[in-house]
């Protein structure tokens, strides 16, 4: 009894202080992200001509709104201990569909209830490689995201770029619209922030996708449908993807699928990172999601008016990243009992 | 003569919590030394010490008379010591002869060239295994060969093997003895950990027992028979009092309707064709030591592993056969399991208590996903185990990691019993619990018993045993092997039946 006991009473009170610490310095990093945010707010409205001008809020808004969609999305998968790399390519494919299928002659809101479907099925089969079949999710999603790219570059669609149909108003108001003086993108965001937030804290699902976070092996025995659950999280980063891609095509009335060879998704991935949602699972929600979203709006914003290149820009994405990675390591250490081979 | 490698004082803590204490042990050249003791007695520490694995908190360690502080087991290795461990630490993907010389490679390596140096090896230890054949795709014995002939190689003068036979068929046994006899004609000196007297007493040449930490006796094989050594394992003087009341004060429960029977189980080579039942509103004890498949025979039983489609024989609930793949149904079914390694399977370590029983609540509901989620409801749920169960905590916000280990076992038993279960199964509930705790917790399962639960409690811990069961059930290498009424089983008797 007593040898088997003390090496785990070791373990529990070590990683019970680093978790402790992980916490409250947790908090502080959402703290620090939004300070840092309204810093370099006021520094690009006093220091750049255009930051402040209507035309310039009005294209940082539909880019963040975007970015935020995606990272809804992300943050979900991730919360979940999983990740999603497939979400650009998901969201540019799915929405050349829909307007493939409107340009042939289908009502363009059938086609987008098309388009969702294809984001659904497309999620399922991923959501069960990764659930029942368990492969790492980092890979299963890499092969997904390229096989969906290949197939939209390739069956669906035979140019990179397609263009929304005419006299489609009702649509290019949902990236170019406002209400309330306030742009219908951002209503979008606001709207599906709202709704993840209720679904990850108020419904049985949202409090399943931190269990399994923060412990899978305890949420299985705990008789939390694990598997179902981790679906589930893919066919909600999915939806959110959608509805980005459709703000996106809306926004510029038509959709590029060369967004998928960009560097959007690690945007996404380092605004959930720099929010504070851990890649260890289970920590973090919808108001890191905001603060990140904010923050590196901004700074790509920014970054576009001072006019750095896009290698420069991609360099201090990066290095912001990596910082961002060294950080979440650091306050969320992986635990050797608890985490599984594969995951990222 | 000059002992090979010898202990004096030895103690070694864990924080403070020692796994043994005040060890003098000498080991001579040439000889085969059996290390007994109960699970947890501190001899896989003690081997683990020699080998190098940790260092001494205080105490000597003396390596040919020469006092030595080992600090890795790589310099262990460097002194001739090698530990082959209990779980195979061979890389499975990787062929025999790559495995023999793995860390000694040559710059240039060839694999045709080790290869037939490493078939003139072998042979000349007479170890007929090939030397091109995946490790992954052998056996038990010819997997221990590897390791021992990876050890010889290494030109290793003591060999320690961790519960070397438990794993291994009758023949592979047999011939793993005439291996080490082998050996010890070359000099070699040879440690070895079981919970098999038999072959203890046939094979080494001196047996060393622990118990509790404390050395209890340390003499030549011949000076031993099986009833001594039992005595001198189990006989008691720690913690007696916690253990002297329970359920030896009073009758035995009655059994209630018979709810779980498990038929001809099977899986891998853990649980073996093994069969038992559990009846309603009784506690039964399940001991076993260390590889006797207790824990996965009921881990099975419950859906934690999954057995084969096509073998494995029969669970039934209630008279209704059941195969769990997953643990979710037989949760819903009313079977919980509460996990003996609470950290790894048993909470969730960034939510609080409230949410950690809340938590078993929703998952023990069918489409628990689609509930509406009430923190005002979790807090009272919570609550409510909390009184029941007391456990204390400063700050009912705390996560569940910041308790201690007592609290925590709590808020995991919690977390099962919320999910209102008919079937309870408590795998070492008390493991790394402090003891006032320990009181509580086997209150509270004689509570359980009392409310006609059918509870199961899997310990390697006599005495837990022997004051909480109505009826006793003994496992020993992948099966059920004996039920003992507990009015007529003493730790001797149980102990008797469990080694082998």
């Amino acid at each position: 009894m007593i040898m088997e006991s003390t090496p785990q009473s070791l373990t529990s009170s070590g990683t019970g202080k680093s978790a402790k610490m992980g916490s409250r310095i947790g908090l502080t990093q959402e703290l620090i992200v939004f300070l840092l945010a309204i810093a370099l707010f006021t520094y690009f409205s006093l220091t750049l001509d255009n930051f402040l001008s209507s035309a310039n809020i009005l294209n940082l808004i539909r880019n963040v709104a975007m970015l935020g969609m995606l990272s809804l999305g992300m943050a979900v998968v991730v919360i979940g201990r999983g990740v999603d790399l497939s979400l650009v390519a998901v969201m540019a494919v799915s929405l050349t569909f829909s307007i493939v299928l409107a340009n042939q002659g289908y009502a363009f809101s059938a086609a987008l209830v098309l388009g969702l479907a294809l984001v659904i099925v497309v999620a399922i089969i991923m959501g069960f490689l990764i659930a029942y079949v368990e492969i790492p999710a980092i890979f299963a999603t890499l092969a997904v995201s390229a096989i969906v790219y290949g197939l939209g570059r390739g069956v669906i669609a035979t140019l990179d770029v397609n263009n929304v149909p005419d006299n489609l108003d009702w649509f290019l108001f949902l990236g170019r619209g406002s209400f309330l003086g306030i742009p219908i993108p951002i209503w979008l965001f606001a709207i599906s922030a709202l709704a993840l937030y209720l679904f990850l804290r108020r419904t049985g699902f949202g409090r399943f996708i931190y269990a399994i976070g923060d412990n899978i092996s305890t949420a299985r025995i705990t008789g939390i449908p694990v598997r179902p659950t981790i679906i589930l999280q893919y066919v909600l980063s999915g939806v959110m993807a959608f509805l980005a891609g459709c703000v996106t095509a809306a926004s510029v009335a038509s959709m590029n699928m060369r967004m998928v060879n960009s560097t959007l998704i690690y945007d996404v991935l380092l605004v959930v990172i720099l929010g504070g949602i851990g890649l260890s699972g289970g920590r973090g929600g919808v108001r890191n999601v905001l603060v990140g979203t904010v923050l590196i709006g901004l700074l790509l914003n920014g970054m576009t008016i001072l006019d750095f290149s896009y290698t420069v820009q991609n360099l201090v994405k990066s290095t912001v990243l990596l910082c961002a990675l060294i950080v979440d390591a650091l306050l969320n250490p992986r635990d050797e009992q608890t985490s599984q081979q594969g995951d990222i | 003569m000059t002992p090979i490698v010898e202990l004096q004082g030895a103690t070694k803590e864990f924080r403070g919590n020692p796994a043994f204490a005040d060890v003098d042990f000498q080991l001579q050249a040439g000889e085969i030394h059996a290390l007994l003791g109960e699970n947890g007695a501190g001899k896989s520490t003690l081997t683990k010490i020699i080998a190098g694995v940790y260092p001494l908190s205080r105490g000597k360690m003396f390596i040919n008379g020469q006092e030595e502080k080992l600090a890795t087991p790589a310099e262990g290795l460097a002194k001739g010591i090698a530990m082959v461990y209990q779980e195979n630490s061979l890389v499975p993907s990787m062929s025999v002869a790559q495995n023999i010389y793995l860390g000694k490679e040559k710059p240039l390596n060839r694999l045709r060239g080790i290869y037939i140096s490493a078939q003139q090896f072998l042979q000349s230890l007479n170890f007929h295994v090939d030397p091109s054949a995946i490790v992954g795709s052998l056996g038990a014995a010819q997997k221990q060969m590897v390791e021992i002939a990876r050890a010889v190689h290494h030109k290793a003068k003591v060999i320690i093997f961790d519960e070397p036979t438990a794993t291994l068929t009758p023949e592979e046994k047999s011939y793993f003895f005439k291996l080490i006899k082998k050996l010890k004609d070359e000099g070699v000196s040879i440690i070895f950990i079981s919970h098999a007297l038999e072959e203890a007493l046939m094979v080494a040449d001196r047996i060393t027992i622990l118990r509790d930490g404390r050395l209890v006796a340390s003499d030549k094989a011949t000076a031993f028979d099986r009833q001594k050594i039992i005595q001198a394992m189990v006989g008691r003087t720690l913690t007696d009092e916690i253990y002297s009341g329970g359920s030896r004060m009073r009758a035995p429960r009655k059994r209630g309707a018979k709810v779980l029977s498990v038929e001809n189980l099977s899986m891998g080579n853990m649980v073996r064709n093994t069969s038992f039942s559990l009846y309603a509103g009784q506690v039964t004890g399940i001991f076993g030591l260390v590889g006797s498949g207790r824990t996965e025979t009921l881990k099975v039983v419950c859906g934690v592993l999954k057995r084969d489609f096509f073998h494995g024989g029969e669970v039934k609930i209630d008279g209704k056969p059941k195969r769990y793949l997953v643990p979710a149904p037989a949760v819903r079914d009313g079977v919980v399991y509460v996990t003996e390694e609470r950290k790894a399977e048993g909470f969730f370590e960034t939510m609080s208590i409230a949410e950690n029983i809340y938590m078993g609540q929703l998952g023990g509901q069918s489409f628990g996903g689609f509930n509406i989620v009430s923190m005002k409801q979790a807090r009272f749920v919570a609550e409510e185990w909390r009184k029941r169960l007391n456990v204390r905590a400063i700050d009912p916000e705390a996560k569940v990691i910041e308790l201690s280990g007592g609290n925590q076992q709590k808020v995991v038993i919690a977390k099962a019993l919320v999910q209102k279960p008919k079937i309870v199964i408590f795998d070492e509930p008390t493991r790394g619990v402090d003891v006032g705790a320990i009181a509580e917790i086997h209150d509270f399962i004689n509570q359980l018993a009392d409310q006609n639960i059918a509870v199961a409690v899997i310990s390697s811990y006599l005495p837990e045993i022997l004051s909480l069961s109505d009826r006793i059930l003994i496992a020993r290498q992948g099966k059920i092997v004996e039920e003992m009424d507990r009015r007529i089983a003493t730790e001797e008797t149980i102990m008797y039946a469990a080694v082998h």
